[in-house]
């Protein structure tokens, strides 16, 4: 409770006009600094350091409390120089399937100096630590344990430092609209995806109405007597398919309706599961999800398009 | 289905690091308490490094409740007490091992680095010396570096990386430092109660005088206190720097007695005033010391009726006061019938043949003058001045020593003196303090040490007063023209050094030492409130308040912290793209002289083209001159070492060598 109270309060304090357009520089107005617990700690024990030189009347031993409390301040600008002037760059946010672990790349550059032990931070999840050498930009992947399938969002990152001493945290917020798509998981109880249009063809149906002739195709083991083009083969041209357009003979359909699965969310896994598996066998398919119809084809491109389809079906864009 | 890794375990390079610095701070320690407080340390410090080296588990925090409760059985059996400074350190010695055996988690680390720094403090409690200072200095680096290694997660630093970072805070944090420790405002005594044996300067005169104890001091080249005359020094001889003044005495052992107080000092003729500043070496006992005698008391002091000065509290810091002390003097106060009778007093059972010798001298004699004469020829003619007397008879010492052995040093001579003299019938009394000193001759400022301490004795005749007898001048004449040294031949591996040191090499650099030292000791150890205000009044500031303090504390902070971040930010600034583009004109000029003249117009890709058209030879290095000007000026920009990378190959390019 009180936590979230904070969350929120520091939500309202460091808010910022999100999403930024990038690369954004960290100026110094943008950073915040405040001694860590141990920082806090350090300064308890140097007030025990102060009196007790106070009360033995030792010299060294102001020597030695002036001195920490010294190369207290210094580092406090040095924490803060640690992370002045960086320059950060969204970077690569590969889409992974539900339950692997997603990253969030983040860009990051120092104009000259070398910066140590700059870490990115989600909301949630631990920080990722990186040293960063001048002009070798560091390519910080932000892990996240994803669940569901969906748009997964980085939020706000928190980018801080605490280097060279630990006394002090300086940090500032970015939010660059960072995003990972994260597909199904796929289900491989669901099989091998049904040869829909295998059936139709046994069943002599060219669909309904869509009995345009289409093209010629080399003759393959098990096409229908009635539609082998016994002309072009008066003609000596071969054995020949005549394929129609509506009845895609060797084209694989996903449908929604012959996916297995109780609910939406099993019918996904099945469908992402054929998609993977059609790609893998090289053969063209289509996907028929309500709401949304991706002609058959084949490649990367066409795999990324379905699986986004399945990521976001009956998803708010 | 990878789940995100677990938080890593401590780094071992880190957990070394600190194992160092533990033992570097520790060192110092180990010489001073007891041995198995050493060994407990390595062992405990060993065990972690094996912990560390094989990735095996911490022991258990039960085991740690058992440890801790024996180290601190320990402790209570060693020293019969827990308070206290050696005790106190002790326990903090095993804490911190301890802390260090078990910790796990970074916090924990960093814990036990903030230990060390209490341990740091510790060591001042024995010393303040210029090189344990250094030596803590480094030890104070080691483990920021420590700290800097523990921060720097995600990669593990080498030994530059951690120490060069640390140094550069350290280095950074040294005026602001300085300012703090100048301005800030100091307040003066203890806040709670110390223990007796808080600090260190325990050696020096006791309050009891018996043969032996202060030929042990005599060894000891601790300082007791520091002179410095306004005006003429006196000569050495008349140096008796006047402490503790013992008129009882058992047959054995000289006490200090409880005589009266004095409102004033009071002398019947005074003469030859000498004024002088004593710095006193903190030795928490309640007595100042004066040169024979002083004319009044310093601030927070009383006189005794035996001349004696007094402070109210133990003098358990270092202590400066001026003076005036009277060389010619004549004293009668304290010499009421009571306080005759009182110095006359003795044990007629014991060191029965002195005795008898003193009462013969009575009715043989009569004339204090000439009893006192009998007894310095008796010394003059048979004695001995030695740092190595005889051990003596318990019973009846000084008949061993004035019958038998005749071989004693100062307090031997005293002692029987005074013993004789009250034998013979005239009041007498034992005088311990210094005598002399070693001047330095860097400042002009008298250094005593435990070494100069010797002891005298005073009769009192109807005619002078308390008069000043010194036997030992008797004995050894040189004791007290030349110093201990003198008399006795050298003592100790500095002294032996000076003898052998001909040609004056050697001396100056002990002096020249000495006045470091003096000079620390005046302006950094003894840097009390006092020392401020006397700072800030040289300076011409009268009066200052802890506001004016504060006022000028802030300034240092804006104008160090100003400076500081200033530095950092042209560190950080990015070079100027000029610097490219002068470079790049240069590289151009070259060539123009051998032949290849840029046009105005031409890009640096179109010119190099050309260039490499007409002198294939410097083909390579025209396109690597050009590929990094491209990059610095029209490209990701270029660091400070890429300009100067740039700047030298444009330097050494040869366009004649085609």
């Amino acid at each position: 409770m009180a936590g979230s109270l904070r969350q929120s309060i520091s939500d309202w304090i460091f808010r910022a006009a999100s999403p930024e357009t990038p690369p954004v520089t960290l100026v110094q107005r943008r950073i915040f600094i405040l001694p860590t617990k141990m920082g806090y700690v350090y300064g308890g024990t140097l007030l025990i350091l102060l009196l007790s030189s106070i009360n033995y009347a030792l010299s060294l031993g102001f020597v030695l409390t002036f001195l920490l409390m010294s190369m207290a301040g210094v580092a406090m600008l040095h924490t803060w120089r640690n992370l002045a002037h960086l320059r950060l760059r969204p970077g690569r946010c590969d889409p992974v399937f539900a339950g692997d672990v997603a990253h969030f790349g983040v860009t990051v550059e120092t104009p000259s100096l070398t910066r140590f032990a700059i870490a990115l931070r989600p909301r949630e999840g631990d920080p990722v630590y990186t040293d960063i050498v001048a002009r070798e930009p560091a390519m910080i992947a932000i892990p996240a344990q994803t669940r569901t399938r969906g748009l997964l969002r980085c939020g706000r990152l928190e980018v801080f430092t605490r280097y060279p001493v630990g006394l002090f945290h300086a940090w500032s917020y970015i939010d660059f609209d960072l995003k990972v798509l994260v597909y199904p998981r796929p289900d491989p109880a669901a099989g091998a995806p049904p040869r829909s249009g295998g059936n139709d063809v046994e069943e002599g149906i060219p669909v309904a109405g869509d009995d345009e002739f289409n093209m010629l195709r080399p003759y393959r083991a098990g096409d229908a007597p009635k539609l082998i083009a016994w002309k072009a083969l008066a003609r000596e041209q071969g054995l020949l398919t005549k394929e129609f357009n509506a009845t895609a003979a060797a084209e694989l359909w996903l449908e929604w309706g012959e996916a297995p699965g109780a609910d939406v969310e099993a019918r996904l896994c099945a469908l992402t599961h054929w998609v993977l598996q059609a790609e893998e066998f090289g053969q063209a398919y289509g996907l028929r999800i309500p709401g949304v119809r991706i002609a058959p084809d084949r490649g990367d491109a066409h795999c990324r398009a379905c699986l986004e389809a399945l990521a976001l079906f009956e998803m708010p864009r | 289905m990878s789940r995100l890794p677990a938080p890593a375990p401590l780094d071992v390079g880190n957990v070394m690091w600190l194992l160092v610095a533990m033992c570097f701070v520790v060192a110092p320690h180990v010489l001073r308490l007891p041995y198995w407080v050493g060994v407990f340390f390595g062992v405990v410090v060993g065990w972690r490094a094996w912990i560390a080296w094989a990735a095996l588990r911490v022991p258990p925090r039960s085991l740690m409740y058992v440890v801790t409760a024996v180290a601190a059985v320990g402790t209570y059996m060693q020293y019969q007490r827990i308070g206290g400074r050696e005790p106190g350190v002790t326990l903090l010695i095993v804490m911190a091992s301890l802390k260090v055996l078990e910790m796990r988690t970074q916090r924990e680390v960093v814990l036990a680095i903030y230990l060390g720094f209490f341990l740091v403090l510790t060591n001042f409690l024995f010393s303040q010396s210029i090189p344990l200072g250094l030596y803590m200095l480094v030890c104070v680096w080691v483990f920021i570096a420590t700290l800097v290694g523990f921060n720097r997660i995600g990669s593990s630093p080498t030994i530059s990386e951690r120490l060069r970072p640390a140094g550069a805070l350290l280095l950074q944090a040294l005026p602001l430092m300085a300012a703090f420790f100048v301005l800030f405002p100091r307040v003066q005594g203890p806040l709670w109660a110390l223990p007796q044996d808080a600090r260190s300067g325990a050696t020096g005169l006791s309050d009891t005088m018996t043969p032996g104890n202060i030929a042990n001091l005599i060894k000891s080249d601790a300082v007791a206190f520091r002179v410095r005359f306004e005006g003429e020094r006196p000569p050495f001889s008349r140096m008796y720097w006047r402490g503790p003044v013992m008129t009882e005495f058992d047959g054995q052992t000289w006490r200090m007695s409880g005589v009266g107080m004095m409102g004033r000092l009071h002398f019947a003729r005074a003469a030859n005033p000498v004024r002088y500043a004593i710095t006193m070496e903190p030795n928490n006992k309640n007595w100042l010391f004066a040169l024979d005698a002083p004319a009044a008391t310093p601030p927070d002091s009383y006189p005794l009726v035996d001349l004696q000065l007094r402070s109210h509290r133990p003098v358990d810091q270092r202590l400066r006061y001026e003076l005036t002390s009277y060389l010619d003097y004549r004293y009668d106060e304290g010499s009421g019938p009571q306080m005759l009778r009182y110095a006359s007093r003795f044990d007629e059972t014991r060191n029965p043949r002195t005795v008898a010798l003193g009462r013969s001298w009575a009715r043989e004699l009569k004339d204090p003058h000439r009893i006192i004469e009998r007894a310095i020829t008796l010394y003059n003619r048979e004695f001995t001045y030695t740092l190595e007397p005889p051990v003596l008879d318990k019973a009846n010492p000084y008949d061993d020593f004035l019958f038998n052995t005749k071989r004693g040093f100062c307090e031997h001579y005293a002692g029987s003196f005074a013993l004789l003299m009250r034998a013979a019938g005239v009041p007498a009394r034992v005088v311990t303090g210094y005598q002399g000193g070693e001047l330095n001759p860097f400042n002009g400022e008298l250094i005593v040490r435990q070494a100069d301490a010797h002891a005298w004795t005073e009769v009192w005749l109807a005619d002078a007063g308390w008069t000043r007898v010194d036997p030992t001048a008797v004995v050894s004449p040189l004791r007290v023209e030349g110093g201990v040294n003198a008399a006795l031949g050298p003592i100790g591996a500095t002294s032996v050094m000076m003898a052998a040191d001909r040609l004056g090499i050697l001396a100056n650099i002990h002096f020249g030492w000495q006045y470091l030292n003096s000079q620390w000791d005046q302006w950094i150890v003894g840097y009390n409130l006092e020392k401020q205000r006397q700072f800030f009044s040289d300076l011409g500031f009268r009066d200052v308040d802890w506001r004016t303090l504060a006022f000028w504390l802030m300034a240092a902070i804006l104008l160090v912290g100003g400076a500081v971040t200033l530095g950092l930010l042209f560190r950080e600034r990015q070079p100027r793209a000029e610097a490219s583009l002068i470079a790049w004109n240069r590289f151009c000029s070259k060539l123009g002289a051998a032949g290849v003249v840029r046009a105005p117009h031409e890009g640096p890709l179109d010119f190099l083209a050309r260039v490499q058209r007409a002198h294939p030879g410097l083909s390579a290095e025209a396109q690597e001159i050009t590929r990094r000007y491209v990059e610095a000026r029209y490209g990701a920009g270029a660091t400070r070492e890429e300009l100067r990378e740039l700047a030298t190959r444009v330097r050494e390019f040869r366009a004649t060598t085609a």
